[in-house]
């Protein structure tokens, strides 16, 4: 592993958890606003979309220390026809120029509700679209390890996982925030972050679930699937044992044993400085154990072949 | 249409010189770390104890000289994003570099590891059949270089008339893959693509 693969990782941790966001918040906004009203889910989730906006230009800027010559980065969209790594550009440059303009209109209230509901669910479906094409990227024919369905299930989980708990923890962050600037409208802030937090430690144990669910299956179809793959579950379990064992450990940790305390301090009010701690705590973990997914992802895949 | 050009490799003749990766860095000027073309050395059997005596058993060695496949269906030209590589008329896959954004996404499809990048330059380079010889009328450096007579290249068709359509010796990959243009003449203890019982050796070579 050098810089060019951690730029990868970064790249891939990045936009997926920018999708994942995207969505969570979309969901979260739709809820809140039901229950107390335009303004105060705007309030909730405003400033949340400008850091997804942040994290997308670093993912952006992260592909490019992957490449040999950067120079050339323009023509990475030139192969539609036949090549997903096309796709992948395309989809994610439309997805974070579409996320952007809507950030900006959201923000400065630019355009109707009905216009910005649109660019938000067509910002949503690219993002949806461009994790599929990231996922199919890898589904090589000369790469056994990767040219199975956990790729796709695994970055979807990962886009979700990601998203929640950043959100999560962006939603602690900007109630702290308005707690200080805007007291007045400290009380139905509190209601909606807890709300929504009850539903992000929900998503959060279940997705996690389905990691723990999907990672021993994985390692046994490798096994019993050629001598190439059965490397990859050796190496997974061998050399790189420690690695795989932290990041179960720690996805399970952090998503599992944090969101279950997450849960239980969003049901009543009067704890949202433990709520803070834990939604911080509990995003960071969870991030840690994403990217070390994503580093034996890359570490412990074989090329068939000499 | 011009006919798909291809390698011809007599394993049967080869002895593991490893004269034409040499020519090969030789004549393309290649840095240290980049073979377009490689001489595997794959090897296998045991010794087997008999009325207490250890006897060599089944030990076999043969070398497999191999470079880019300029294969009939080329995963490299599939993949790669900036449509930097192309196939031409007479079937060699050429990269061009002045397109190439060096991302190596042809090397984890190729299954003969003949993408390599070039660290310096940040961009991928690949044997291109020393086209600008062939197009003159003369060889490819490594076919020139062999003094065992052991290469040879020309039309695909041709030269599964003279010597058969082998095209997948361990330890490469299964030739339905790719469809290489590429055939080997197999000598007496060549094992088949997906072959477990031997393993590479100096690997450093490589």
């Amino acid at each position: 592993m050098n810089a060019r693969d951690w730029a990868l990782i970064a790249f891939t941790i990045m936009t997926q958890m920018s999708v994942g966001s995207l969505l969570v918040l979309g969901v979260v906004h739709y809820y809140a606003s039901r229950k107390a009203g335009m303004e105060e889910a705007d309030r909730l989730s405003d400033r949340s979309l400008l850091a997804i906006v942040v994290v997308l230009a670093l993912a952006m800027v992260a592909s490019l220390f992957h490449l040999g010559n950067p120079l050339n980065a323009p023509r990475a969209v030139t192969n539609l026809a036949t090549s997903w790594l096309s796709w992948e550009i395309l989809l994610g440059v439309i997805f974070a120029v579409v996320v952007a303009v809507f950030a900006l209109m959201q923000w400065r209230k630019i355009g109707t509700f009905g216009l910005r509901n649109i660019i938000a669910w067509i910002a949503a479906l690219l993002g949806l679209a461009l994790v599929y094409s990231q996922s199919r990227i890898y589904m090589l024919v000369s790469q056994p390890a990767w040219n199975t369905l956990a790729t796709p299930i695994l970055f979807f989980t990962t886009t979700l996982l990601l998203g929640s708990l950043a959100m999560g923890a962006a939603f602690v962050a900007n109630y702290a925030y308005v707690q200080r600037k805007e007291p007045g409208c400290a009380d139905a802030q509190c209601e909606l972050m807890r709300g929504a937090l009850r539903w992000i430690a929900i998503a959060s144990i279940s997705l996690v679930g389905v990691e723990l669910i999907v990672y021993p299956l994985y390692l046994g179809y490798l096994a019993s699937n050629g001598s190439v793959a059965a490397s990859s579950a050796k190496s997974m379990v061998g050399p790189f044992g420690l690695i795989f064992a932290a990041r179960l450990i720690l996805a399970f940790l952090g998503a599992g044993v944090f969101g279950v305390f997450l849960y239980q301090n969003a049901t009543s009010a009067g704890k949202e400085k433990i709520l803070g701690y834990l939604a911080y705590s509990a995003f960071v973990i969870v991030l840690v154990s994403e990217v070390m997914g994503r580093f034996l992802f890359y570490a412990t895949s074989y090329r068939i072949g000499v | 249409m011009a006919k798909q050009l291809a390698f011809y490799v007599d394993i049967s003749s080869c002895t593991g010189c490893k004269a034409c990766q040499i020519a090969c860095k030789d004549k393309s000027n290649l840095p240290p770390g980049v073979r377009w073309r490689r001489v595997f050395q794959y090897e296998g059997g045991e010794w087997v104890e008999q009325a207490g005596q250890m006897i060599p058993s089944d030990v076999y060695a043969y070398f497999v000289s191999s470079a880019c496949m300029h294969c009939e269906n080329p995963l490299c030209l599939e993949v790669c994003p900036a449509a930097a590589i192309s196939k031409r008329e007479d079937g060699i896959v050429l990269i061009d570099q002045d397109k190439c954004i060096g991302c190596r996404y042809c090397s984890w499809a190729c299954p003969y590891g003949a993408p390599q990048f070039d660290e310096d330059a940040g961009v991928m380079t690949k044997c291109n059949f020393c086209y600008d010889l062939v197009d003159q009328g003369e060889r490819p450096a490594c076919v020139d270089a062999c003094p065992y007579r052991a290469l040879d290249f020309g039309p695909l068709d041709e030269l599964r008339q003279k010597h058969g359509d082998f095209a997948g010796p361990a330890p490469l990959p299964d030739p339905s893959i790719t469809h290489p243009a590429v055939v080997y003449n197999p000598n007496n203890v060549t094992k088949s693509a997906g072959d477990a019982s031997g393993h590479l050796m100096n690997l450093e070579e490589l």
